[in-house]
């Protein structure tokens, strides 16, 4: 075999190895699909795929659900967190890279020591605090523990991106005569925005998928969010496996399908070395 | 805050002016400290001083000092909470890095065309609502009706009941629940790390005739340490905040096998109304946390954020 062709077989050989792979993987997710996609008579037959298809369960849950007020919940607290991370977390990045505030170094390291915290310790101290500033079943009452939790790590982030930027880039404005203010909206912001764009994402999916914190301050069924909303689905469609798949196919989808459209930029924004620490 | 810091320029902090013009620019940093404050630092105070508290029937607290540790440390639950986390860990943690590596390592140096989306579609499971996920395994287990019986029955693997109702599989069908929604992070995490490799490096390797087996090993893996110090770090806070899966594939059970910290703090605290001890355990957690992730950070050189490449 010439090296050519021998490179050719190994690259066919490794791409039919990744494409069962993947395969595999991806049986839960195409199992939900198939379930979703079951006459009642078949709901229960032990195999991955039946036929035929039909698309009843999702027009019945469609119309018995309130399923689009669900999703406006998670919208609402979801992009309210990612923006308050943003802004919040950019700002400190710049008082700590570039104005190199008296003190800042002792702040950022002790907010880092929020990584180090799990969520399941503080969802007991959360959830009194919410109640005494009577925030339970208020979006308020998630997107700020939400943000709080987020800051840190979006922070460590930017702030390797800021320091790696051009320091001439900043003195020139300030020569220029910009103030803090401006350098931080017209120098900075724009210099990491591929670190920004990665950030917004990763909250995003943080934030649309937490579950603990959610169940907690959410108890009223018209404040729940899409990720603690299964579980009443699984009590009352019971007996109606399709109709529950596939009100989960429903309630999975949106951010699958965020993702695939973001995914080049979220990559991007890795690659450039958003995760250098 | 605008007008007052377009007084104070860009450069004050660097040119070491009076304080009183500079101590504007602080307001920068005021947000972020503000939250810290807030939702993390008080709370931590007040769980902390909570643990030395009992309440009694009438709703009165009293001080009780180490009380509520000693109860929850006599706990047999504790010990099963315990041997759970640890399993969790020194299974997941592992078992992630390896499959996650070994597909960046193929995704990343031998595809082109069809990069991007087995990148993608590896880290769907990632994206995917873990409560969605939790009941779809549910179904996958079941018996009778789920596929993963079925299908395991021709290769001899029978089962007569589901695992997660089994006390003895319980915990490892969660966990292989957990590692496949989380390998796609793992993998992304090395995605960036080979990509960051500098090619100097890879082509001096491959000039010294490393190539194949021997590059991945020798080459490649060595230099992808920092990323798999921070999936270590990562990968324990990870497992000590474990909750959505056990909560609902078993509820901790059957007869609390599958218990982990976040179902036992959930229980004491909100079912059982004993904040005491839910804030005793709350406590433990934390300070298992910081203690193991400090111990890391000073011996391995560990970092709190996913790493790709060595800071240049």
């Amino acid at each position: 075999m010439t090296p050519l062709a021998r490179s050719r077989l190994r690259s066919t050989v490794i791409h039919l190895v990744l494409f069962i792979v993947l395969g595999f993987w991806m049986m839960p997710q195409v199992y939900m699909l198939s379930i979703g996609l079951r006459t009642p008579a078949q709901a229960f037959d032990a195999a991955l795929f039946t036929w035929p298809v039909t698309f009843d369960n999702f027009a019945t849950v469609i119309r018995d659900n309130p399923l689009g007020g669900i999703f406006l919940n998670s919208l609402i607290v979801t992009v309210a967190t990612v923006a308050i991370v943003v802004a919040v977390a950019s700002l400190f990045a710049f008082a700590c890279a570039i104005l190199r505030l008296k003190g800042s170094l002792f702040l950022y390291t002790t907010l880092l020591t929020t990584l180090m915290v799990p969520l399941a310790s503080m969802v007991l101290p959360l959830a009194i605090l919410l109640r005494n500033f009577g925030w339970v079943n208020t979006y308020i009452g998630l997107i700020l523990p939400y943000a709080a939790l987020g800051v840190p790590f979006a922070m460590v982030i930017l702030k390797s991106f800021l320091e790696d930027a051009p320091r001439e880039l900043f003195e020139a404005a300030r020569v220029d005569g910009c103030n803090a203010w401006q350098t931080y909206w017209h120098v900075a912001l724009p210099l990491v925005r591929p670190a920004l764009v990665f950030v917004t994402i990763w909250q995003f999916i943080v934030t649309w998928n937490e579950f603990f914190l959610a169940l907690i301050v959410l108890t009223k069924a018209e404040m729940k969010t899409l990720t603690i909303v299964p579980m009443q689905y699984s009590g009352l469609y019971m007996a109606n496996p399709g109709a529950l798949f596939a009100v989960l196919t429903l309630i999975a989808l949106p951010l699958i399908l965020l993702y695939v459209l973001v995914q080049r930029a979220f990559v991007r924004g890795l690659l450039a070395g958003a995760v250098k620490g | 805050m605008r007008a007052e810091a377009v007084r104070a320029g860009p450069a004050a902090a660097i040119e070491r002016r009076p304080a009183s013009r500079t101590s504007t620019l602080y307001l920068f940093a005021l947000p972020a400290t503000l939250l810290f404050v807030v939702f993390i630092a008080y709370p931590i105070l007040w769980v902390a001083g909570q643990s030395f508290y009992v309440r009694s029937g009438s709703g009165t607290s009293s001080f009780a000092g180490l009380a509520n540790y000693v109860t929850v440390l006599g706990d047999p639950t504790f010990w099963i909470v315990v041997r759970n986390m640890l399993l969790w860990g020194v299974i997941t943690i592992p078992v992630q890095m390896l499959i996650g590596g070994v597909l960046a390592y193929f995704i990343e140096r031998h595809t082109h065309a069809l990069r991007g989306f087995f990148r993608t579609m590896f880290f769907l499971p990632v994206v995917t609502s873990v409560s969605v996920i939790s009941l779809v395994w549910v179904q996958i287990y079941a018996p009778y009706y789920g596929i993963a019986q079925e299908y395991l029955k021709h290769v001899g693997f029978v089962m007569m009941t589901s695992p997660i109702g089994d006390p003895k599989m319980a915990i490892y069908a969660l966990v292989i629940v957990n590692i496949w929604q989380w390998t796609g992070f793992s993998m992304l995490m090395y995605i960036a790390g080979i990509a960051n490799l500098p090619s100097e490096v890879l082509d001096a390797a491959r000039v010294d005739g490393a190539r194949g087996w021997r590059l991945a090993m020798h080459v490649i893996v060595p230099m992808l340490a920092p990323a798999t110090k921070s999936l270590l770090l990562l990968g324990v806070i990870g497992t000590l905040q474990t909750f959505p899966i056990v909560h609902l594939m078993t509820g901790g059970g059957p007869n609390r096998a599958s218990e982990v910290f976040g179902t036992f703090i959930f229980k004491q605290s909100f079912v059982l109304g004993d904040t005491g001890s839910g804030a005793a355990l709350s406590v433990i957690v934390l300070v298992v946390a910081l203690v193991l992730s400090l111990l890391q950070i000073v011996t391995l050189g560990a970092r709190l954020t996913p790493a790709g490449k060595e800071r240049a």
